[in-house]
Order: C-alpha cells, then structure tokens, then sequence
C-alpha cells in the first residue's frame, strides 16, 4: 500500500493569495494534512479573483484561481480579531508540526501567534514566515504584491524586447519561486527535527528568493560591472534561439540551436543544407553576428507550418523544439494528459474542472491530487473536534458568539 | 552549528541549473555534495559565463560559481563501462543522486535505477527530463526558451500594442530553477518518507509541468470560461504598469482602490483623476490609454526612490525596477547580509546571491568555492576505496 511521504505531519495555514498558498500546497501534494485558517470577514484574495464557471454567479468557492492552488487542503473559518478564536489558533499550532504565515512582518507576534509563543506550546514546532521583504531589516515594515517582486528583483530590468521598456514576466513570479523555496526550507528543517527532536524559526524573503533566481545578471554586475541588456528570447550561446511565427492565428514555436551540428541539421530539415557551411552561418560566432538574417531564415519556414507540425518535424531531427502553448494547449496536450498530469476531482460547487496537478512524481510514495480545494469553512467542526480538541457543545458556543466565520 | 542537512550523501550528474540548483539547496543546508562532472569539458554552465572581464575560462563562469559553491567536484566518464561502475560504487553509499541525463541517454550513461535501487535500497534517486520520463513527448529535448514556452508562460509575456513581437521568455534560466527547486523538494520528499519506511524511491521531475504549473490564475480560464489567455489581453485592472522616471523605471501597483486614493493624494490630487473615466480601478483597466499618458507626464518628473519611498509611506505597494547595481547597494539588503562573497583560487573574490532564507537553529552557510574542475576526484574515490591514479591512466576520470 503506498504512504503519502508526509503521512502524518499536520500544517496550520495561515498564509493567503498566492505564495503561502503555493507553499503550502506542495506540502498537501507530498500527503501532509495542511489546515488554511480562513475568514468570511476578509476572504483571501483568490477566492474573489476570477475565472468563475461561465455563466454563474461568482461565489468565494468558485474561483478557478483559488482552486488551482489549494488542492487537496482543507478549512476552517475562524474570526483571528476575536479573542476566542486566538485560543482556538493557539490549539490548533499546539498540535500541529509546521506553522506557516505571510502575514505582514510582526501581525503574527501582536496577534500572541509569534514563534515564542507558539514553541513554549510546542517546542519543537517548525514556523516559516514568507514576506515580501523579511522579518529583519530596514525595509520589513514595506508592504509588496506579488506583481511588485518581478520589478523589485531586478527581473524587470532583463527581461524585455532588445530596445524596449523593462517588462514583467506574465505572471506574479515571486510568489511561486517564494513558496517553492519555502518548501524546501520546511522539508529540511522536518528532516532535521526528525533527527535532533528540534523545530526552529525559518525567516523567508521574497525579495531574497526573487534574486536568488538571477545569478547571471547578479553576477555580470559584480564580475563586470555591466547591467546586461533586455535580448528578448535570443541567448548568448545560443543561435538561432527565439520564438518563431507559426502558421495560424497568433501561433508560434519555440527552437533553439545549441551547436553547428545542430545547425546543420536544421539547415537540412529547411530545405537548405548549402547554409550549414554557409561563412554567414557555420559557426555560433558567425550566426550570432547574423542573427537577424538567420531568425528571418526560420521564421520563412516555421511560417508555413502549425507549431505542432514544425515541433515534429524538428524533434525528430533532433532539435530542441516546442508550440508556445495557451492554457488551450495545455489543456488539449495528449501528453500531459497520458502522463496524468491534467486533473479533474469532483468539486461541490463547479463540479469537475481540469487542474493542474504535481510536477512530480515517486515510483513508490504516493503523491499526488488527493481532493479539490476546500470550500469556504467545509472543516471546521472536524477540526475543531479532532485537532483541536473541542466538543459539539463548546463549537456551538464558538459559532453562537461568531468566532467561527 | 551544523545544517539542517548535514551528514546527507549526494550526488549529482547534470549540465547547468536543474541539477545543479536542486542540490545547491541541500549543500548549502549543509549537504556533502559530490558533483560529478564529464572529464576535460565539465558542466556546460562552465562556458556559460558571466566571465570576470568577458573572458571565458572554465574556472570563472559566474553562474557556475553560484550554482555549485559547497560543493566538491569529480570527473568521471559516464559513458565508459568502467565510469558507470564508479558510479554505482559511489550510489552505493549515499543517500541521494540527482541528476538531467536525457531520458534517452540514462542507461547508456548507468543511471539504471533498477539497478542502482537493488545494491542500494535506501537510495533516492531523482530523474529531471525536459518532458519527464513517461508519455508521448519523453523523448522530445528542450532548452530554456523551449521549456518556457512549453509550460505555458512565453505565450503570456508580450506587448498588446505590438501583436507582431513574440511571446517573450523571462531572463535567464527560470524553468531550469523551477525544475531544481521541485527536485530539491520532490527528492526531500522521498527522504522524509524514508524516515518510516526505510527504502528510497525514484523521483522524476517534468520541467514542461514545473514551469505549467506555475501559471498562476490563466490556465483556470480554459476549464471555467472557455477562454484563451494571451500576452495580447489588456490587464482588467489599472494601474499596474511601468513608468519611467526622470532617473529610471518604476512599478506603479494599485490594487485596491484605497491605494489609488493615497496615490492621486500624492499626485498632489490632479483634477483629471476625478474624472469618470478613473472612477475605479476596472474603469482605469478600460480607460488605460488616456490614463498611461497622464500618468506617465506625471512621473516623468519624479525621482524613482522618492516615489517609491513616498507610496510605500501611504502604505501603497509600488517597486522600483531594480537595476543590478540597485540590489548591490540596497541598505535593506546589506542590513540583512544577503549578498556574499566567496574567494575561489582562480577567479578571484566573488560576490553573489547568498541566503534565500534564515532557519534560527541551523543556518545557511557558505562553506568553500565551486570546485575546479575535477578537484576531488582522488580525495572522493579513495573516501570509496578507489584508486583514482589507476581510474585515471584508464582516461575514466
């Protein structure tokens, strides 16, 4: 019978939007029982973003957003500004083995939630705190969102068409490369615990996680002195590299030629072999003094062709190759479909939507999509009853006085 | 104090970010890493650069040097019969192996997990693939803008005005980071899990599905709406844009309309953003031409960080769009000792990215440089009871 790799760690999830959540989720994916402490009185923003089922109401548990990235949690709604519901917290961290929080630096220690309180209940209690620039430092009281770490990393400033403005990414990029990283931080510090009996406080940036991903350019300013130039999609080692017109509307295909054999081959496959020895081509040194002239080569033949065809045709030559899929693509990918990467659970609001799942996979544990994400609150008699420890008496009192919502 | 890791064995086969940062992630946490590296060329991100003065040398690659600092460093020839059984002797004894060998080219260069599982049943051993292992499109190869695009996110970068520009890719090598911090927790995964059950596991990681999975609140559009999500749609909600200043770039971020409010304030309360056309941030989404112009007349005579510091004390979340030199002299930065500088025996002092996070029991730490290239070879091979002088008159390592 295969076990989840996490069975029997508990999380309490204080976290909302999307780089706790996605944190989180990894934990859920990997068989933790992770908890999201959430509230009707300020839902998390994602509950309130869309996609929502087309032609319905939008409602907090039919976002297409917010289901993307709770998968397999559960939650309970509690009221954190009423005092009993802080006892409540205290009961549910007192039995829980990670505590994870993005709150704005110090809510947590003024809330009586901070990691001393919480490791006098539990001493060996393993707490992260994600924010957007750290527990420490002059600059911890600032407030970010996630659209603000692209630019604030320095990302922006490289990323962009050649001669054009800095640009963003298309999506709230630190936010996942902060969670992921939180993950792993976690894992270690379980790993660790399991070793020494010890928890410990783990202080996670977004800032900091956001340039930890940009060594080249960190690393040409302070070996060079240079701020390397937005290239759009072209790469210095790398020639012809970009994203080409495929034919259709608005379709393209990724390629990339990492070396003259490659080139060659290429050449070959457009019809054209004479340009594998061409002066203006043969070399990397020579195609990227000519790139122009070569990208209007590709782009001539990837033109004439859907992206899924040109794909074939050049991974079977062995080039590197690939449409640049839409969400419809994604969709519609046989491959991810086979590879049961595309999941589709039961919800008792939206029904069966297809999600994405986990990028992972283990040959023995057991990983994977283990429920749709949670509607608002489903849990929390449950838990209440069984972590935290409260009778059916004591929840209708709580639920009487408003704590519970 | 030691790491959170210490005393965890590692290897690791593979050429630039994948590989190389999942186990980045576990040697800075204290780890003993052993990078295994092809004889005579080394890991591709040796020539990668960035190079100290724009020269390439094979010790010097800035991205090498960060992705593989605290680690030690081997050369061994995968492709030799002998080179493999190095390899399985060292699997043998460690805990875990990582490694981006083309699913095509795994057995021919040993990684045979049957085999490696059967001698070493407590192993872990993670497989990154482009495409993963499995599937239809296993045998398709990528790069990074391959990747990127694959996964759904090149096709949601671009400029709406400007149809024929195409789908652009982040810089740098993100879906290789992305597919190294999933290896990293994937394979922390299977040790925790190890924990109980005593055995390894073998992992397989999907660059395509780390970068997918990643996609935010787009992919939903498809299986809720119906609909397509392009680099060419107009953001619903305003603003939320670059503006140039007098001195450089800065991200405007208005999310809720109370940080809108604070921001006209600061804008000294101009008469035009009364109008109806701004009156909330979905009519600022639509209107987003005519706001952009006056908006932009506006900043244009700011300074970057006076802007930033003046809406960050409105409690409004705007950015300035950090330039290098911008992050390298940031006094929040310094303050916490982010960036650290390591001294490496050919390249000299090195300054780069240093801790993503602070654990309060067992820190981050950097430890030793990236090694050259095949430093440890003879220290590691006798740690496993190999003569390396003779591995190496055979030309394996």
């Amino acid at each position: 019978m295969a076990r989840p790799p996490l069975a029997g760690v508990r999380v309490a999830d204080f976290t909302w939007v999307w780089a706790g959540p996605h944190c989180t989720l990894q934990l859920a994916h990997l068989g933790a029982e992770v908890i999201r402490v959430e509230t009707a009185t300020r839902l998390c923003v994602t509950r309130l973003l869309p996609p929502f089922p087309r032609g319905t109401r939008p409602t907090p548990n039919a976002s297409g957003y917010f289901n993307q990235y709770n998968q397999g949690k559960k939650s309970i709604t509690l009221d954190l500004k009423r005092p009993e519901a802080l006892e409540v917290a205290r009961r549910l961290c007192a039995a829980s083995d990670v505590v994870v929080e993005n709150f704005a630096a110090g809510v947590m220690d003024r809330m009586g939630l901070g990691y001393d309180v919480l490791r006098a209940l539990r001493p060996d209690v393993v707490m992260i705190a994600l924010s957007g620039y750290g527990a420490t430092g002059p600059d911890a009281d600032k407030v970010s969102y996630g659209p603000a770490q692209v630019p604030l990393s320095g990302m922006s400033s490289v990323t962009g068409y050649r001669g054009h403005p800095p640009m963003h990414v298309g999506v709230s990029y630190g936010d996942p490369t902060g969670g992921l990283h939180g993950a792993v931080a976690i894992l270690a510090a379980l790993l660790h615990r399991a070793r020494t009996g010890r928890g410990q406080f783990i202080d996670l940036s977004q800032w900091e996680t956001s340039i930890a991903v940009l060594p080249e350019a960190v690393l040409e300013w302070t070996m060079c002195g240079r701020q390397p130039p937005r290239d759009g999609n072209r790469d210095p080692y790398c020639a012809p590299c970009g994203v080409f017109r495929a034919a259709g509307d608005d379709r393209w295909v990724a390629l990339a030629i990492e070396d003259d054999a490659a080139w060659a081959r290429c050449a070959a496959l457009l019809g054209r072999p004479e340009l594998a020895a061409d002066p203006r081509f043969a070399t990397l040194v020579a195609r990227k003094r000519h790139e122009d002239a070569l990208e209007a080569i590709v782009s001539e033949w990837t033109a004439q062709r859907p992206p899924e065809e040109a794909t074939a045709l050049l991974q079977a030559a062995g080039i590197p190759a690939f449409t640049a899929a839409t969400n419809r693509d994604l969709a519609g990918d046989p491959h991810l479909a086979a590879r049961g990467f595309l999941v589709a659970l039961e919800h008792p609001e939206v029904g069966a939507r297809t999600h994405l799942g986990v990028p992972w996979r283990m040959g023995a544990g057991d990983c994977r999509v283990r429920a749709p994400a949670p509607c608002l609150g489903a849990h929390t008699d449950e838990v209440l009853r069984e972590v935290c420890g409260y009778d059916g008496a004591a929840i209708a009192r709580l639920r009487a006085a408003q704590v519970l919502v | 104090m030691a790491g959170a890791l210490e005393g965890l064995k590692v290897l690791e086969v593979g050429d630039l970010v994948g590989a190389a940062y999942a186990t980045k992630l576990l040697a800075d946490l204290g780890a003993d890493v052993v990078k295994i590296e092809r004889p005579a060329t080394g890991d591709q991100a040796r020539r990668r650069g960035p190079f100290p003065g724009g020269t390439p040398h094979l010790e010097t690659s800035g991205l090498f040097l960060y992705l593989n600092a605290n680690k030690r460093g081997i050369t061994l020839d995968l492709r030799r019969p002998r080179g493999q059984e190095v390899l399985a002797r060292l699997a043998a004894d460690a805990d875990l192996l990582v490694h981006e060998v083309h699913p095509t080219e795994m057995a021919a260069h040993g990684l045979d997990w049957d085999r490696l599982a059967a001698a070493n049943p407590r192993l872990v051993m993670t497989s990154i693939a482009p495409f993963g292992l499995s599937g239809p499109h296993a045998s398709y190869r990528a790069t990074e803008v391959v990747a990127w695009s694959a996964g759904g996110l090149a096709a949601l970068n671009g400029d709406p005005a400007r149809p024929d520009l195409p789908p652009l890719k982040a810089f740098g090598q993100q879906a290789g980071f992305q597919a190294g911090l999933n290896a990293a927790i994937g394979s922390l995964g299977a040790l925790f899990a190890r924990l109980s059950t005593g055995r390894g596991d073998h992992v397989e990681v999907s660059t395509q599905e780390c970068v997918a999975s990643i996609l935010e609140l787009t992919f939903a559009w498809w299986p809720y709406a119906g609909l397509v999500a392009s680099r060419l749609g107009a953001k619903p909600i305003q603003p939320l844009c670059f503006m140039e200043c007098r001195d450089g770039w800065i991200f405007v971020c208005c999310v809720e309309e109370h940080q809108w409010r604070r921001f006209v304030e600061l804008m000294g309360n101009p008469e035009w953003a009364e109008m109806e056309l701004f009156a909330d941030r979905l009519a600022r989404g639509r209107n987003f031409d005519a706001l952009q112009a006056l908006l932009q007349e506006w900043c244009a005579t700011q300074s970057v960080h006076e802007l930033y510091a003046a809406a960050q004390a409105r409690r409004v979340p705007f950015a300035p769009v950090s330039t290098m030199g911008d992050l390298l002299a940031a006094p929040h930065l310094k303050a916490r000792g982010f960036f650290v500088t390591l001294a490496h025996p050919v390249a000299g002092a090195v300054t780069m990215p240093g801790a993503p996070y602070a654990l309060s029991a067992t820190p981050w730490a950097l430890r030793t440089p990236a090694p050259c290239l095949g430093q440890h070879t003879a220290e590691v091979l006798a740690e496993a009871g190999l003569d390396a002088a003779a591995l190496a008159r055979e030309g394996v390592v």
